[in-house]
């Protein structure tokens, strides 16, 4: 590959990449791989590689001109260019464009597994819970205050709302499924799943990984040695997949 | 005939991988980007005698320095390797470039305030700080009994070879040609970043994390388990505290500790760039001798309690 070529191939691929966090970052489907306060430092990056484009397009302009100048101009390549390289860069864009993208769900459960209990925070943060509205708590803060709280009757007949997806598991009980969401620290290689179990009549009406709204009261029992929360539901609502399908803690 | 539960494992196979491997991928492009930019920006404002200059040539002022000057360089581990190709250019001493690179994903700035977030300014912070300080000072000695770096190093930089001189260039030059630096390294490394990312994702597709965890007791094995998890997941130093707090509780201090110290050190992507930069032998050395440091002080804080 000719010096010319693989730089105009490189200033392709960076506008390539620029272009597709740009379309991420405007479709909203960024949060579907990173935790949301990764995204400044994304926005960041859509901006430098343009830059970056945009110098190497006019390097290949000044080179192209310089030829056209003197026609026995000897270039000096002061840098390989490996194709292989090259070639590697364009493989995240062709599993960004040609594998549909979908949020993490159920299908991730076999490797990555999902949780009833909540390990993820310090003690303290959940202090504050308490005194958050009972309906305002997300799956996440439920699973929290079971986990660092030894008496958990306590919560028994608060009321709940949450939002999450479904997922029919044999372990429980008849007319019970769990409704669940993953957590995102990072990015979606540290993602994983924590579900709160759901007493309900109507598991026919249901399919696996469709968004519901879940509304109950808690009742505390025991799964595996551990307190764990169940929503007895008086209702459960088909919703959109929220915009933001992962809870970052 | 093909049955049509096949493809429905596969599209939930490959949709798996393909959201692990762009999460990895959007999250690490920007960290790569500054430490190819840092790259950059010191090949053409620094001369090769300047770095030689502020760094010790004695073994253990070398490393010590080497170990602290992610401080002045805030770089991660996608970003170090890099950085500290370009700075063996620039003269710097092998020790104090290993040290560099192992210690520079922990020791600066931006991950301290990170950990801190996630631990609080605790036991867990300081002990992470100063283990990852004692294990890249001890790599860089034991690199300094190598006199001859090409015995370590994949090009040897010779003083007088490919030595452009930046020197009487504008500031506008000066800025272009470290923007295209910066793009070539991108390339470089980025190939690494790509087959690394592809790797965790591929292994985090099949391999089962809730069985590995569910061995993962007893004061030996968790330890292990930490280990190969931080290796396997490779996520970036600058966040692995928050994810390591979703292993407190169900594991140990010791364990904890332990894949926080030596995830920023080794992890797939990262061998995927030394093995650009360095020999093989090299490569071995810079991933056991941290194993085995990063195993010990977790076994130490397992069995004298913690």
């Amino acid at each position: 590959m000719s010096h010319r070529m693989a730089r105009s191939f490189q200033g392709l691929i960076l506008l390539g990449l620029c272009i597709f966090f740009a379309s991420k970052a405007i479709n909203g489907q960024l949060t579907w791989y990173i935790n949301a306060r990764f995204i400044p430092l994304t926005l960041f990056g859509i901006l430098f590689l343009a830059i970056l484009a945009q110098t190497v397009f006019a390097e290949v302009r000044r080179s192209r001109a310089e030829d056209e100048d003197n026609e026995e101009h000897e270039h000096h390549h002061d840098h390989e260019h490996s194709p292989a390289g090259l070639w590697a860069m364009l493989i995240p864009l062709l599993i960004g464009v040609l594998i549909p993208p979908r949020p993490l769900d159920s299908s991730a459960f076999t490797s990555k597994g999902f949780n009833t209990n909540a390990p993820l925070v310090s003690a303290e943060s959940s202090a504050q819970l308490f005194e958050t509205e009972s309906e305002e708590r997300n799956i996440l803060d439920w699973l929290k205050l079971f986990n660092y709280n030894d008496n958990v009757t306590q919560f028994s007949g608060q009321t709940a709302s949450v939002i999450g997806f479904v997922y029919f598991d044999e372990t429980l009980g008849e007319n019970q499924f769990y409704v669940s969401r993953f957590v995102v620290s990072c990015c979606a290689a540290d993602g994983f799943a924590i579900a709160m179990p759901v007493q309900w009549n109507d598991l026919s009406s249901l399919e696996q990984d469709a968004w519901v709204q879940v509304k109950g009261t808690i009742e505390a029992i025991v799964i595996d040695d551990r307190n764990v929360p169940l929503i007895v539901a008086e209702s459960v609502q088909e919703v959109p997949a929220p915009e933001r399908p992962y809870l970052f803690p | 005939m093909i049955p049509a539960a096949f493809f429905s494992w596969l599209a939930d196979r490959l949709n798996v991988f393909a959201t692990v491997f762009l999460g990895i991928f959007v999250e690490a492009v920007p960290y790569l980007l500054l430490g190819t930019l840092a790259s950059g920006l010191v090949e053409v404002f620094t001369d090769r005698d300047q770095i030689a200059r502020w760094v010790s040539k004695r073994p253990a002022a070398s490393s010590i320095t080497g170990a602290m000057m992610g401080i002045i360089f805030p770089v991660c581990e996608c970003g170090v390797v890099p950085l500290t190709r370009r700075l063996f250019k620039k003269g710097l001493p092998l020790s104090a470039g290993i040290s560099f690179l192992l210690a520079a994903p922990v020791l600066n700035p931006i991950v301290l305030f990170s950990a801190a977030s996630a631990f609080g300014w605790a036991d867990m912070l300081f002990w992470r700080f100063f283990l990852s300080l004692i294990i890249a000072v001890t790599v860089g000695l034991v690199f300094s009994v190598e006199k001859d770096s090409s015995n370590v190093l994949k090009t040897v930089f010779d003083s007088h070879e490919h030595e452009h001189s930046y020197k009487d260039k504008s500031v506008t030059e000066k800025i272009r040609q470290a923007l295209l630096i910066t793009v070539d390294e991108f390339f470089d490394m980025g190939r690494y970043l790509v087959l690394g990312a592809t790797l965790a994702a591929g292994l985090q597709t099949f391999v089962s994390q809730s069985t590995l965890l569910a061995i993962g007791s007893g004061p030996i094995l968790s330890v292990l388990i930490m280990l190969l998890l931080a290796v396997l997941l490779s996520i970036c130093s600058t966040v692995d505290s928050f994810v390591a707090l979703g292993f407190v509780g169900t594991f140990s201090f010791g364990s904890i500790l332990s894949f926080l110290v030596f995830g920023p050190m080794v992890d797939i992507k990262s061998v995927m760039m030394y093995a650009q930069v360095f020999k093989r032998r090299a490569v071995i050395y810079i991933i056991a001798i941290p194993f085995m440091m990063s195993l010990l002080a977790g076994l130490l804080f397992n069995y004298l309690g913690k």
